[in-house]
């Protein structure tokens, strides 16, 4: 440390960072806590708290209701996370081209990012209308097969799923458009002298140039996937039979619903379980891939 | 001392319990007309009574108000007045956060509710002595026909489960781009219990354990799958609770679907936006005819101060009144809640003019009272409706599903 860095007393630094500590220990810790503490009793609000140690846990789990919420959350990440970074890829290399169509067709595809999940969900809502809804009438127009999108318990989860991939996919597409944009246009040019055609370029060049930024994007889809609530709120409400029930609708259930602060405070502890383990294993790949690059 | 009154202030703000501009706070869950015709008589309670003014604030739908109402308690800032659905009465009674009314000004001795509708009645199986709530939009499910139907295939409205049957088969039309399907009913409680009471069960037995009507049960589940599988003359509305009840109103005011059942809240709604004449009929019966009751009742939440204790009870019976019930049942199809308010409308000659309006008040000879039970709330919400949904639109077994609800029930015991 400089000098000129060292601080005047010995506290300064801990007094710097203690506002973040603070607002962290008092919304973040303190919650789960909380969290954990309610998960061991069975409470309603209304009447006294009941010790009941890990009966929450065995219910949630015996019920079905837990493997139910966590399968579900994590199949429905792993279609938005693929799609959203596949879909945002392509646009992003499909539209990296001067011009003001271009710039206009970048700005139409961003714009469903922008809009409120509600205005969202009722849009598609309509579109997804068993009898008369947009994308029923294309498909019967073409002869192809149709269905109820979001009273089909098979069919109501992948249909939230693309339309959660139609909104976040122009927020992938912007930010693959940033990463593109800050590749050298050297490496390009050289790997062309080389003989390297569009698909070689793509491979050794563009790739993996654009890996921290993929798993920039995916981390983030991967978490706007796990928050999805207010499109299933004004969609489904959870349903038909719990099918499009994720984790953090069914803690809403639980603790709104069901009056049960208990189950819903067990729910929140396995998901904040989940979120760690996804988070270490992150973590993992990206030393794996630094020190890949490392020895490179 | 001035900053506390500014802390209070705000947290009273955050909760939104002390109405927007000072009054004694009203919290209620109705939209559309149903809002209109309560704000009506909410402003004419408070020029009636300055003193104890309303200030209502509008709370979402019933289980959005319940959850609200619920933390509110909690956090003892809870509205002077409010009203939740009855079958979660028993519940808000046990858990003691209820104020018994009868010690209300205005509120003593017998207040003219029509039996069915007022705790008295609406409830079995230990209801208590003590009045928690005033019954004030009380509905059952009826039938709703599209009339421009009933005349094309010259038929009357269903008295009967094979009369439906026959109904729908006749009222059905077009291919899969244009059906127009012959029923509709949203997999829901409210609907399940009218269906096993017409089959000739009960949720309880006699020592007021859920049965959940039994082999009748059973019977309403598979008649459902019966209409939905094999005959194909039903198609679920999507969606769960109310969502589901919308969708099914719009379908049927787009003319694409023959007959629904659902509340008769709902009566002057599809009348006014229907572009064909609506026709009202009671529910169909099995072994017998057998409706539940629904919508809310009055509560007052325990915790207030005195001041609000006086408004609320000048306000419930303000809105006992036969002139003010009445006044709510004829703007929306709710049924007038008091005995003179129904005897007002006969000889007014209403019924003859709003015939539809006639059929949820005959009904009520056919209530089936919801058992005081501390647990029938859950029981509907986690236990049962779920499972009706897995058993119609996953094709589950009838009866292994109903052995399962009622595992869970004992498990939660």
């Amino acid at each position: 440390m400089t000098p000129g860095m060292r601080p005047r007393a010995a506290m300064h630094p801990y007094l710097m960072v203690a506002p973040t500590v603070l607002v962290l220990a008092l919304f973040f810790v303190y919650p789960l806590f909380a969290a954990a503490y309610e998960s061991v009793h069975a409470w309603d609000l209304l009447t006294p708290r009941r010790y009941v140690g890990l009966e929450n846990y065995r219910e949630l789990s015996q019920s079905g209701a837990l493997w139910g919420a966590f399968s579900r959350t994590l199949g429905f990440g792993a279609v938005v996370v693929v799609f959203s970074v596949g879909l945002g890829l392509l646009l992003a290399i499909s539209l990296n081209r001067p011009g003001r169509l271009y710039e206009l067709l970048r700005g139409a595809i961003f714009s469903a990012y922008v809009v409120s999940w509600v205005a969202v969900a009722l849009l598609w809502m309509w579109i997804l209308d068993a009898d008369a809804g947009l994308l029923t009438r294309s498909l019967r127009g073409l002869a192809l097969p149709t269905t109820s999108w979001l009273g089909n318990p098979d069919a109501a989860l992948w249909s939230i799923a693309g339309v959660t991939v139609w909104k976040i996919t122009g927020y992938a597409m912007v930010v693959f458009l940033a990463g593109l944009q800050s590749i050298p246009r050297s490496l390009h040019e050289a790997a062309a002298l080389d003989g390297a055609g569009p698909l070689a370029r793509f491979r050794y060049v563009t790739w993996p140039a654009l890996r921290p930024t993929t798993a920039f994007v995916a981390t983030t889809s991967l978490i706007m996937s796990f928050q999805a609530f207010d499109v299933i709120r004004v969609m489904t409400q959870g349903g038909p039979v719990r099918s499009t029930t994720l984790f953090v609708y069914a803690i809403y259930e639980e603790v709104f619903m069901n009056l049960r602060v208990g189950r819903a405070s067990a729910l929140v502890v396995v998901f904040f379980g989940v979120l760690v383990v996804l988070t270490l294993l992150n973590l993992w790949a990206l030393g794996v891939s630094q020190a890949r690059r490392a020895r490179a | 001392m001035k900053r506390r009154a500014l802390l209070a202030a705000g947290a009273a703000g955050l909760l939104g319990c002390a109405g927007g501009d000072g009054g004694v706070p009203l919290w209620f869950s109705y939209g559309g007309k149903n809002r209109e015709a309560l704000l009506a008589l909410v402003a004419a309670f408070n020029a009636e009574f300055p003193a104890h003014r309303l200030s209502p604030v509008y709370q979402g739908d019933y289980f959005e108000l319940l959850a609200k109402l619920r933390t509110s308690l909690h956090a003892g800032r809870a509205p002077a007045v409010t009203h939740v659905i009855a079958e979660v009465m028993p519940y808000l009674v046990s858990a003691d956060v209820l104020e018994p009314l009868d010690g209300l000004p205005g509120l003593g001795g017998d207040l003219g509710f029509v039996e069915p509708l007022a705790q008295a009645g609406a409830f079995t199986n230990g209801a208590p002595d003590r009045l928690y709530g005033v019954p004030f939009n009380r509905s059952t499910p009826i039938a709703y026909y599209n009339g421009d139907v009933l005349r094309e295939i010259g038929r009357e409205p269903a008295a009967t489960w094979d009369d439906l049957v026959s109904f729908a088969a006749a009222a059905q039309k077009g291919d899969e781009a244009s059906r127009r399907w012959g029923f509709s009913v949203p997999v829901d409680w409210w609907f399940w219990v009218a269906m096993l009471g017409q089959a000739g069960g009960s949720l309880v037995d006699a020592s007021g354990a859920f049965t959940l009507g039994g082999d009748a049960g059973v019977r309403a589940l598979a008649f459902l799958q019966e209409l939905v599988y094999e005959r194909r003359l039903m198609r679920p509305p999507p969606g769960r609770d109310y969502n589901a009840w919308q969708v099914q109103n719009a379908e049927f005011l787009a003319g694409r679907v023959a007959t629904i059942w659902t509340s008769t809240a709902f009566v002057r709604y599809l009348e006014d936006n229907a572009k064909f004449p609506v026709v009202c009929a009671p529910l169909p019966r099995l072994e017998r005819a057998a409706v539940p009751t629904g919508g809310t009742m009055f509560v007052v939440p325990k915790g207030g101060p005195p001041a609000w204790h006086e408004a609320a009870g000048h306000f419930l019976a303000f809105m006992s009144r036969p002139d003010r019930s009445n006044e709510f049942a004829t703007k929306t199809g709710y049924i007038p809640v008091t005995r003179a308010g129904i005897t007002l409308l006969e000889q007014a000659g209403y019924y003859e003019k709003k015939p539809n309006d006639r059929v949820a008040v005959d009904q009520l000879a056919n209530v089936m009272p919801w058992p005081w039970h501390r647990e029938l709330f859950r029981v509907q919400r986690e236990v049962v409706q779920a499972r009706l949904e897995s058993a119609v639109l996953e094709r589950r077994d009838a009866r292994e599903i109903l052995d399962a609800a009622r595992a869970a029930i004992e498990r939660a015991r």
